[in-house]
């Protein structure tokens, strides 16, 4: 009986740590829901990421935030963070936060913040899309507004 | 208890005093770990099923717990029907219990149980015996912690 869970036990370690041990073959998204990706900012708009990397700092800064990407479309910007492990009890608070810092140092942009993780993936699989297959702007321009769209869903 | 003890006649309050020397201790500290790593092994699977659904599907991480729940009920119920399910909750106690396969475990174990009385009253209307309390104490304790959130909200609080 014991012997039986052990080994039930060992089949599962395997399952769960053996993929560790796979190639990484420069697909950040593969591991963004469990590893620190920290994607480097995108601009689908102009291109120019020196404003975007401004604000992914600046959400960097916060204590209670890790992993931060950073998007600008032609007229939202999309910014998805992860929240460190005990402070997900304050998710809202730290959304609010965010928000009200976002509207205060740049009252021109449209923000569009998340926390989820879906959104944090999809963001990652854009950029790595936009960067390897050399994506059109128009292109994405429209898998952005589909991850915006995912984003309003959930709220 | 004092009381209880009062109402017992000599004979019966002897026969306690032997049973209570005789007694097995149940290892309290033991169950307690074990359902510590069996519940937190079946939550970890849960975890891991609701990241497949965000990776794969066009699950977000709130609508992600719906089709995981539904999942890990559905595997509960294949392995109480399997037979294995009983083997790890006399492994694990709670730890298997109190995670929401416990759920497709009550439900299944009941209907397994009085299948001998016919489909309709036997499975039927003996299925939800055990799952049926789940149910009615869940939703009563949702409505009650969404009476005060509206409450707390409604003066401010919140």
């Amino acid at each position: 009986m014991t012997s039986r869970f052990w080994k039930l036990g060992m089949v599962l370690m395997a399952f769960v740590l053996l993929p560790a041990c796979g190639q990484d073959n420069g697909n950040e998204s593969r591991g963004a829901l469990l590893k620190t990706t920290n994607p480097s900012p995108l601009s689908i708009a102009n291109g120019r990421t020196s404003h975007v990397e401004k604000i992914r700092k600046d959400i960097s800064s916060f204590p209670e935030v890790y992993d931060v990407a950073v998007i600008k479309g032609k007229k939202e910007t999309l910014v998805v963070y992860k929240v460190k492990h005990l402070n997900r009890f304050k998710m809202k608070g730290i959304e609010a936060k965010l928000n009200k810092f976002l509207e205060k140092r740049y009252p021109k942009e449209n923000f569009k913040v998340s926390s989820d993780y879906k959104i944090f993936l999809e963001a990652v699989r854009l950029r790595e899309d936009e960067e390897k297959h050399n994506l059109s702007k128009k292109e994405a321009e429209k898998r952005f507004q589909k991850i915006i769209k995912l984003k309003d869903e959930t709220t | 208890m004092a009381s209880k003890q009062k109402n017992l006649t000599p004979q019966q309050q002897n026969y306690q005093q032997l049973q209570q020397k005789y007694e097995l201790k149940r290892p309290v500290l033991k169950n307690c770990i074990k359902a510590f790593f069996v519940g937190g092994l079946i939550c970890t699977i849960g975890q891991a099923i609701s990241y497949f659904y965000i990776y794969f599907f066009n699950f977000t991480e709130q609508t992600a717990g719906n089709p995981t729940v539904a999942t890990m009920v559905f595997f509960a119920m294949l392995l109480t029907g399997f037979g294995v399910y009983d083997r790890i909750g006399q492994f694990g106690g709670a730890g298997s219990a109190v995670p929401v396969t416990g759920f497709g475990n009550a439900v299944i174990s009941a209907a397994i149980e009085h299948r001998t009385e016919g489909f309709v009253l036997g499975v039927g209307g003996n299925m939800f015996k055990l799952a049926g309390s789940v149910i009615l104490f869940g939703v009563f304790a949702a409505f009650a912690v969404a009476l005060i959130k509206t409450l707390l909200g409604m003066w401010g609080v919140l």
